[in-house]
C-alpha cells in the first residue's frame, strides 16, 4: 500500500494506492489520526485501491469517530464497487459520506 | 493364559508409548516457550489457578500435619526421655520428606485434576483442533503456562506448607505439651542442614513438573486413548487416571530420590 | 472411475491420489478432488462416508498415508509447520459444535487470532470484532460467555470467529446440525454473501441435502471412502449413479403390508 497525505486547499487529501491489509492498516490508521489531530477536514481517496480488507475499513471507520469528535468533515473519495460491497455487507454504507468528485467535498466545507 | 499374557503385554506397551508421548509433550513444549512471543500473564494466571487456589488448603493440612507429627513424636520421644529432640524430628520430616510430597498431592487433588478435566474437554469438543487451525499452538498456548507455573508454584506452596507445619509442631509440643522453647527451635536449626532443605525444594521443583505434565498430557492426548470416545464419562475416566497416576509418580520419584541422594 | 473431479480455472485446493488409514481400517481410497476458487462446494456423503477425514485431511490436523493436498500454492502434507501455519492463516474453520474456547467470552474468541498474529491496535481489533459480529447479526451477545449461547448464537459465533482475518478459504463441519429451519436458513445466505461479496472459497461438509441445493456451486459425492461423483448439483440431480439416486430420493418408510410380521416386531415372540 502507498499513501500520499497532500495538504490543500482547507483541507487534506490522503490518496491510497493498492492493497490494504493486516500488514498496511496500522500505517494507515496512524495517517488518518495524525492528519485529524492537525484539525484539518480529511478526505481519502480510495480510487486506487485494489483490496481493502476489515483491517483497513476498521481503521476507516475509528477514522470517522474521531472526525466526529472532532467535528471535523470527514469523506471517502471513488470507493470502488468491490469495497462498496464490503461496505454494504458491514452496513457501513450509511454511515461514511461517500463523494465521486473531490469538488462536492469542498463544496460542504 | 496366552491371553492374559497379550493383554498385559498389551497394557506395558500402551503406558509405554503414553510415557513417550508425554517425554514428547515436554521436549515440544520447552523448545516452543523458548520462542517469541514470551506472554507473562497467562503463566500469572496459571499460577493463580494452581497456588493461589490451592493455598488454603495447603495451610489447613500443613497445619493439622504438623499438629499430628508434634504429637506423634512427643509420644514415642517422651518414653525415650528426649523430648528436647521434637523440633529436630518434625522439621526433619517435614522439609525433607512430608512438606514436598504432601504439597505434591494436594495439588494433584486440588489443581492437576481440574487440569486433565479442562484439556480432555476441549479435545472432544474439538477447541484444540481449532485452535491448531487458527495457527496458534496449543501445546505453546494451553499446556506451556501450565507446566511453568506448576513448576513455580509448587515449590513456593511446599514452603508455606514447610512454615506451617513446623508452627503446627511448635504449637503442640512447645504450647500444649511444655516442651521448652529454646529446645524446640534449637533443635531445629542445628539437625536440619542445607542439604536437607536443598533436597526437599529440588523434590517439590521435580513434583511440580511430574504433577502438571502428567495431568495437561491425560487431558490433552485422551483422543489417543479409549476414552476419546466415551464423551463425558472419557473425561471422567482420564481425570482419575491422571490422579492416580501423578499420585504414583510422586511417591514413586519420591522413594527413587531418597535412594539415590 | 473419474480421474480428477474439478473444474480448468485455477483450483484453491488440489487433492491427489490420498490415501488415509486408521491402523488397519482404509478409510480414503484414492481421492482426486479441486475444489474451485470463489465458490461453494459441498462435500457429501452419508456418515461413514470418509467426508470428515477429508476435511480434516484438508485443515491439516490429519496426515494422509499417501496423497498430496495443495491449498493456494502449498501441499500441506509435505509442509513445515510453519508453512503449514502459513497457509492456516488464510483458512478459516467453522467446527460442528462450534468449539468456542469455553474459559474466553465470545469477542475474545473471535479476536484470539488477531492478538497472535498482528500487532494491531486495540481499537482496530474491537471495531474488527463488532463488524464480524454484526455480519452475523451477533452484537449484542459480544460479552457473553459461550455456556450462555443458543445453538444457533454457538454456531453464528464461531463463523464470526471463522472469518475474522478475512480468509480467502472457509470450511463447515455440518453448519445446519441441531439448528432450526429458519436459522438454517438464515446461515445458507450468509454462506453466499460471503462467496459473493468477499470472494470466499467455501467448503462444506453435510449430510443436509435442502442446504445443499441451495447453496451449492459444486457437489462432490463421497461413499466408502471415495469421491463417486463431481459435478453441478442438476449434474447430480441427473446421475445415473444408482448409490447416488439413492441418497438423493428419501425412500419412504414402506407401508406396512404385512401387519402380523409388524406386530411380532413390535411386541416380540
Amino acid at each position: 500500500m502507498e499513501c500520499n497525505l497532500k495538504s490543500g486547499a482547507g483541507y487534506d487529501l490522503l490518496e491510497l494506492s493498492g492493497e490494504v491489509d493486516l500488514q498496511y492498516s496500522p500505517q494507515l490508521r496512524e495517517k488518518i489520526l495524525g492528519s485529524l489531530r492537525s484539525g484539518a477536514p480529511l478526505l481519502i481517496d480510495l480510487g486506487r485501491v485494489s483490496y481493502i480488507d476489515s483491517s483497513g475499513i476498521a481503521s476507516l471507520v475509528e477514522g470517522f469517530q474521531a472526525a466526529k469528535s472532532a467535528k471535523l468533515p470527514y469523506g471517502l473519495l471513488n470507493i470502488s464497487a468491490t469495497a462498496m460491497q464490503v461496505l454494504t455487507l458491514t452496513r457501513l454504507d450509511k454511515i461514511f459520506d461517500l463523494y465521486t468528485d473531490a469538488a462536492h467535498f469542498e463544496a460542504q466545507l | 493364559m496366552r491371553r492374559t499374557l497379550e493383554k498385559t503385554g498389551a497394557t506395558v506397551l500402551q503406558w509405554l508409548e503414553h510415557t513417550g508421548r508425554m517425554f514428547n509433550l515436554l521436549l515440544l513444549v520447552s523448545f516452543e516457550l523458548l520462542q517469541p512471543p514470551y506472554r507473562l500473564y497467562p503463566v500469572v494466571r496459571q499460577m493463580y489457578f494452581i497456588g493461589a487456589r490451592s493455598l488454603t488448603l495447603i495451610v489447613v493440612s500443613g497445619l493439622t500435619i504438623g499438629m499430628v507429627l508434634g504429637l506423634q513424636f512427643y509420644n514415642i520421644l517422651q518414653r525415650f526421655g528426649s523430648v528436647d529432640l521434637l523440633g529436630a524430628g518434625v522439621s526433619l520430616s517435614v522439609i525433607r520428606e512430608l512438606g514436598p510430597v504432601m504439597t505434591a498431592l494436594m495439588v494433584v487433588g486440588r489443581a492437576g485434576s481440574s487440569i486433565t478435566a479442562e484439556l480432555g474437554i476441549m479435545r472432544i469438543t474439538e477447541q484444540i483442533d481449532a485452535m491448531d487451525c487458527m495457527a496458534i499452538s496449543p501445546s505453546k498456548y494451553l499446556i506451556g503456562p501450565k507446566l511453568l507455573a506448576g513448576l513455580i508454584s509448587v515449590p513456593l506452596l511446599t514452603m508455606v506448607f514447610d512454615f506451617v507445619a513446623l508452627f503446627g509442631g511448635y504449637f503442640v509440643g512447645v504450647v500444649m505439651f511444655g516442651v521448652a522453647e529454646g529446645s524446640y527451635v534449637n533443635g531445629m536449626i542445628d539437625t536440619v542442614e542445607w542439604s536437607d532443605v536443598r533436597i526437599g525444594l529440588e523434590k517439590s521443583l521435580i513434583f511440580g513438573l511430574l504433577v502438571t505434565l502428567i495431568c495437561c498430557a491425560q487431558g490433552f492426548y485422551m483422543h489417543l486413548t479409549k476414552a476419546g470416545s466415551q464423551g463425558a464419562e472419557g473425561v471422567s475416566s482420564v481425570t482419575t487416571d491422571a490422579v492416580v497416576l501423578s499420585s504414583i509418580a510422586v511417591l514413586y520419584s519420591d522413594f527413587l530420590i531418597e535412594a539415590l541422594f | 472411475m473419474t480421474s480428477v473431479a474439478g473444474t480448468s480455472a485455477s483450483p484453491a485446493i488440489s487433492i491427489r491420489n490420498l490415501f488415509v488409514d486408521y491402523g488397519p481400517r482404509r478409510i480414503l481410497t484414492d481421492v482426486n478432488l479441486d475444489i474451485p476458487a470463489s465458490q461453494i462446494t459441498v462435500i457429501m456423503g452419508q456418515s461413514g462416508a470418509g467426508k470428515t477425514t477429508l476435511l480434516r485431511c484438508m485443515l491439516g490436523l490429519k496426515k494422509p498415508s499417501s496423497g498430496s493436498v495443495n491449498i493456494l500454492g502449498t501441499d500441506i502434507v509435505r509442509a513445515s509447520r510453519r508453512e503449514l501455519n502459513a497457509v492456516r492463516k488464510q483458512m478459516g474453520v467453522a467446527f460442528q459444535g462450534g468449539a468456542l474456547f469455553s474459559s474466553m467470552s465470545v469477542a475474545e474468541n473471535i479476536q484470539l487470532a488477531l492478538r497472535e498474529h498482528t500487532s494491531l491496535d486495540e481499537k482496530t481489533i474491537q471495531i474488527m470484532t463488532r463488524i464480524k459480529l454484526d455480519m452475523v447479526n451477533m452484537l449484542a451477545a459480544e460479552n457473553l460467555m459461550p455456556a450462555e449461547l443458543s445453538g444457533g448464537m454457538t454456531k453464528r459465533a464461531a463463523l464470526a470467529r471463522a472469518i475474522i482475518m478475512d480468509p480467502k478459504l472457509l470450511f463447515f463441519d455440518e453448519p445446519s446440525a441441531g439448528l432450526d429451519p429458519s436459522t438454517a436458513a438464515e446461515l445458507d445466505q450468509l454462506m453466499i454473501t460471503l462467496k459473493t461479496t468477499l470472494r470466499m472459497t467455501i467448503i462444506v461438509v453435510t449430510h443436509e441435502l435442502d442446504s445443499i441445493f441451495k447453496i451449492a456451486d459444486h457437489i462432490a459425492v463421497m461413499a466408502n471412502g471415495r469421491v463417486i461423483e463431481f459435478g453441478t448439483p442438476q449434474q447430480i440431480i441427473a446421475s445415473a449413479n444408482p448409490e447416488i439416486q439413492g441418497m438423493l430420493n428419501r425412500k419412504p418408510r414402506e407401508n406396512i403390508v404385512d401387519t402380523d410380521a409388524h406386530l411380532r416386531r413390535l411386541v416380540g415372540g
